[in-house]
């Protein structure tokens, strides 16, 4: 019996959005400035660059806030039940064709791997990039901070480039699982309602 | 402070004025022959400017009119004694250029008080004015500097004219010792040009503020020719264009030297031995006395960029404003000497004469008397870490042959916050040493005598001579050695438009590729974390892809 | 069929685009000099002048004084224009070749690029004569033997003057290639 839920809200559809679109732009513009490739031009690379990152920062302040305010933020709780039955899963079951054990509520977003993916990505991977990314970008304050002798730019910006692939490769698998499942799940993303069975 | 404010108003109004071009007038060691003549004061300013109608109204000029005073209306027989008549005014004067390094050519390192100063240090052209007095000091602001025993405390031997002619018609010979040329004579010898004898009552009548001419008589030419010492300094500034400097652009800003390096009882700011290199904060306030007024960020602060350029602003610590605002120097077909190699200098040409050729573009290439010479235009700058001051080599400091002999050597690392990275001209060359001793050695060149280098050509006896001048010690045997000269780059700022674009520093090959100790985006990645992470990256899309094929094909199966 | 006709297009296309982008290094051709831009300029227009088959310099172009008119910027570049009566002088008799006088006089650029090199550019003429059939292909062919010489240099001779505008004409440039050549 097909049941309607309400999973994702405005705002949250709004944020993933936004976010997904300025990481891409982060991206293509970052790897410009490390000298990847000439796409936007170094000087507009690093200028969207920044753009980019002040508005990513601007969204994520609303973010943090909505999430505490509304409560939101428990879906990003870890837990280790059923991560193993959600990791044979993606390993065998997705090849039978058997569907996904995990069913999405409203207060049961994302799946326990999911979880823990978006935890590292939100507890390991944008702590790597934005201070690595706001140390970089204030680079000439540093004397005045008193941390030029502490800090050295070359390392600041290995880590943010390290931050940087992480970024990519939870990009490239986050992108693929989402096309993986259900157009449900797709569709729950953009119209916030997804069809559940 | 006043003066300074005064000097800075007078300037841009007065001193554009008298861009009388006094041209080649003062004192070009070497002129390329030519006298100055396109000097059309109207036109450099736009101020009428006609010193002999004394009645008229003249915006901005001086208050004081000289062709009035009766100190003046006189024939003066000698430079000294219009010295004097302008020291019964202005009695200060003297005692205040006494001060200078104009006067002394002589400056005392504050830190290690190391003697430094055109008469201490070597310089990578003519070497040393020691025992080369009479030649030299035709670009002396004095009279009668013509061995080492020159009075440095005799007033009437300052010379006021040579930076306030407003004539274009005071010209100081080599061979005079700084004196103008008070009798017609051909100059340079043997060319079939004259030099007319200075009209010292006219150019007293008229003297003025220092112009472009002025400056230029001794800055554009220095090392004996126009454009070969500096690189970034030639006639070309006399009346330049927008794209060769937007500041003196003579249709433009129209500045003269002294609207940047602010001149105050005659102490001139700006100085190669100690320079402001690396500015902070924010734009000066006129006449603020511990400013470096010379320095760009005086006017211009130091986050001069806005709106969509903002970001360049983080390169102000880091970067020096002509590093990206001076992209060549050089840029005119003046060019300038790029090496000077003194061991061939005394080779004859296939006559068993001496001789001297020039390059292509007419530049000197090759002359007995002083060696072989290269040159270039528009040059691309060698970029290094410098906090404003040099390690100089000083006449009788050790050199180590086996090296090149860094004749001075630019101080600066990128740890703290005192230095910048600046633009260098580089000078080579090859230059006589004491083989014994192991010194850079003195040699008395210019004279008719017979020890002279360029009258008999006799390294020996030259570097003899020298030496005895300079009190040091010869061994009696000489080689060459290969040297080094560096200068720093600061005239001839262009167009924003043509400053350096991002790339031609941010990139492997770019201009930055020999600056250590900074990190620059686009040119510093390590490849063995590139590799692996773009490694890393293609086997997690090739394992999606994978993953997908499975899934895709067995669940096909499975249906 | 659709298979065959898709890999038809796609190797006209690859082709096409190979082509395109090989076209200009065919046309034109670049080299360093060991020399600086004056030097480079003076020893090619001494050889044009050595070169005999009614050689004679037309100009010297310098493409960055009008840029500096306007208050700009751009490294040193000359253009040596030289041109043989020859060799023009078939192309211009004839009403239906005439059009090439575009192509004249024969030029030789001259120019320094941001690596502090000096380069020097020349046209493939031999190639772009062999466009317009059989009589251009053949002059063409003996001017581009004449051009490879003006780029033989002996570096042990020395540097000869380089001559600024034209000989026995009035300035540099345009229109004053009446006297000096073509």
């Amino acid at each position: 019996m097909a049941e309607r839920l309400f999973i994702f809200k405005r705002f949250e559809r709004f944020w993933h959005w936004s976010q997904a679109v300025l990481i891409v732009v982060m991206m293509l513009t970052g790897f410009e400035v490390h000298g990847f490739y000439t796409l936007f031009g170094f000087g507009d690379a690093a200028v969207y660059h920044t753009t980019a990152a002040w508005s990513l920062l601007t969204i994520w302040a609303f973010a943090v806030v909505w999430q505490f305010t509304t409560g939101e933020w428990r879906q990003y709780i870890p837990s280790l039940r059923n991560v193993d039955v959600m990791f044979f899963y993606y390993l065998f079951g997705i090849f039978t064709g058997a569907s996904s054990p995990f069913h999405k509520s409203a207060t049961q977003k994302h799946n326990p791997l999911q979880r823990l993916a978006y935890l590292a990505f939100l507890s390991f991977m944008s702590p790597i990039v934005w201070i690595s990314g706001l140390l970089y970008l204030f680079y000439p304050q540093w004397p005045a901070w008193g941390v030029d002798n502490l800090l050295a730019l070359e390392w600041i910006a290995l880590f943010h480039t390290f931050g940087a692939f992480l970024v990519l490769w939870f990009f490239i698998v986050h992108v693929y699982l989402a096309l993986s499942g259900p157009v449900a799940h797709l569709k729950a993303m953009i119209t916030g309602w997804e069809d559940v069975e | 402070m006043l003066s300074i404010s005064r000097a800075a108003i007078a300037a841009w109004t007065v001193g554009a004025a008298l861009i009388c071009a006094s041209a080649f007038s003062a004192t070009s060691p070497q002129p390329a022959g030519a006298v100055a003549s396109s000097a059309d004061p109207a036109a450099a300013s736009g101020v009428p400017f006609n010193a002999a109608t004394s009645a008229e109204f003249r915006k901005g000029a001086s208050t004081a009119d000289h062709s009035r005073f009766r100190e003046l209306d006189k024939e003066f027989k000698s430079g000294p004694e219009v010295t004097k008549a302008c020291l019964s005014c202005h009695n200060e004067a003297a005692r205040q250029v006494q001060h200078t390094k104009h006067w002394t050519w002589d400056v005392v390192n504050p830190e290690n008080k190391k003697r430094l100063g055109k008469k201490n240090v070597i310089n990578n052209y003519c070497t040393s004015p020691i025992s080369n007095e009479k030649d030299c000091m035709a670009c002396h602001v004095g009279y009668g500097w013509k061995d080492g025993n020159f009075d440095f405390s005799s007033e009437e031997n300052v010379d006021c004219l040579v930076c306030h002619d407003t004539t274009a018609t005071y010209r100081k010979l080599p061979g005079d010792a700084g004196h103008p040329v008070y009798e017609r004579k051909e100059f340079p010898p043997h060319s079939g040009k004259f030099v007319e004898a200075a009209d010292l009552k006219k150019i007293a009548q008229r003297i003025g503020k220092s112009g472009r001419s002025n400056c230029g008589a001794c800055h554009f030419y220095g090392a004996g020719g126009d454009g070969t010492k500096h690189g970034d300094l030639s006639s070309a500034l006399k009346k330049p264009g927008k794209y060769l400097d937007v500041h003196m652009n003579a249709e433009g800003l129209n500045f003269t030297c002294t609207k940047c390096h602010q001149t105050s009882g005659h102490q001139v700011a700006g100085s190669r031995y100690q320079l402001p290199a690396a500015e902070k904060g924010a734009a000066h306030i006129r006449g603020k006395a511990d400013a470096a007024p010379e320095a760009c960020q005086a006017c211009h602060g130091n986050t001069p960029h806005s709106g969509r350029l903002s970001l360049l602003n983080d390169h102000t610590a880091r970067v020096a404003c002509q590093t990206c605002h001076i992209p060549e120097f050089a840029r005119d077909p003046i060019g300038t000497e790029m090496s000077w190699d003194w061991s061939t200098a005394t080779k004859m040409g296939p006559d068993g004469k001496p001789v001297v050729t020039k390059d292509s573009a007419g530049r000197r290439a090759f002359d007995t008397k002083k060696g072989t010479f290269v040159w270039d235009s528009y040059v691309i700058p060698e970029y290094v870490w410098f906090n404003g001051k040099f390690d100089y080599k000083a006449v009788g400091d050790k050199i180590d042959p086996a090296q090149v002999v860094k004749i001075n050597r630019p101080e600066g690392s990128p740890a703290g916050d005192d230095s910048r990275i600046w633009p260098m001209k580089v000078h080579t060359g090859k230059q006589a040493y004491d083989k014994v001793n192991n010194t850079l050695i003195v040699a008395h060149t210019a004279g008719e005598d017979d020890t002279a280098l360029w009258h008999n050509f006799d390294w020996v006896k030259a570097i003899g001579a020298g030496m005895k001048a300079a009190g040091l010690p010869f061994s009696g045997e000489y080689g060459f050695v290969s040297t080094e000269m560096r200068w720093p780059i600061a005239h001839m700022v262009a167009p924003k438009e043509d400053a350096l674009n991002c790339i031609q520093c941010h990139s492997p090959d770019g201009r930055m590729k020999n600056i250590g100790g900074v990190y620059l985006p686009g040119r510093d990645a390590k490849p063995w974390f590139d590799w692996g992470a773009g490694v890393l990256s293609v086997l997690i899309f090739l394992g999606v892809l994978i993953h997908g094929g499975i899934r895709y094909i067995s669940t096909r199966k499975g249906v | 069929m659709v298979k065959i006709i898709a890999s038809f297009l796609l190797g006209a296309v690859s082709v096409t685009a190979l082509l395109w982008h090989s076209a200009s290094s065919l046309m034109f051709s670049e080299r360093v000099s060991p020399f600086g831009v004056e030097e480079t300029v003076a020893r090619i227009q001494e050889n044009m002048q050595n070169a005999g088959n009614g050689w004679s310099l037309s100009g010297l172009r310098n493409a960055a004084k009008p840029i500096q008119k306007d208050g700009g910027n751009v490294l040193p570049v000359l253009m040596v224009e030289g041109c043989s009566t020859r060799y023009s002088g078939p192309i211009l008799k004839d009403d239906n070749l005439r059009f090439l006088s575009i192509l004249m006089p024969c030029k030789v650029s001259v120019y320094k690029k941001n690596d502090g090199k000096v380069y020097i550019a020349t046209m493939n003429a031999a190639l772009i004569g062999r466009l317009f059939g059989a009589k251009v292909g053949g002059i063409m062919a003996n001017v581009a033997n004449d051009q490879a010489k003006f780029l033989e240099f002996d570096a042990s001779k020395p540097a000869p003057k380089m001559i600024e505008g034209t000989p026995g004409a009035g300035g540099p440039g345009a229109g004053s290639g009446a006297d000096g050549g073509c």
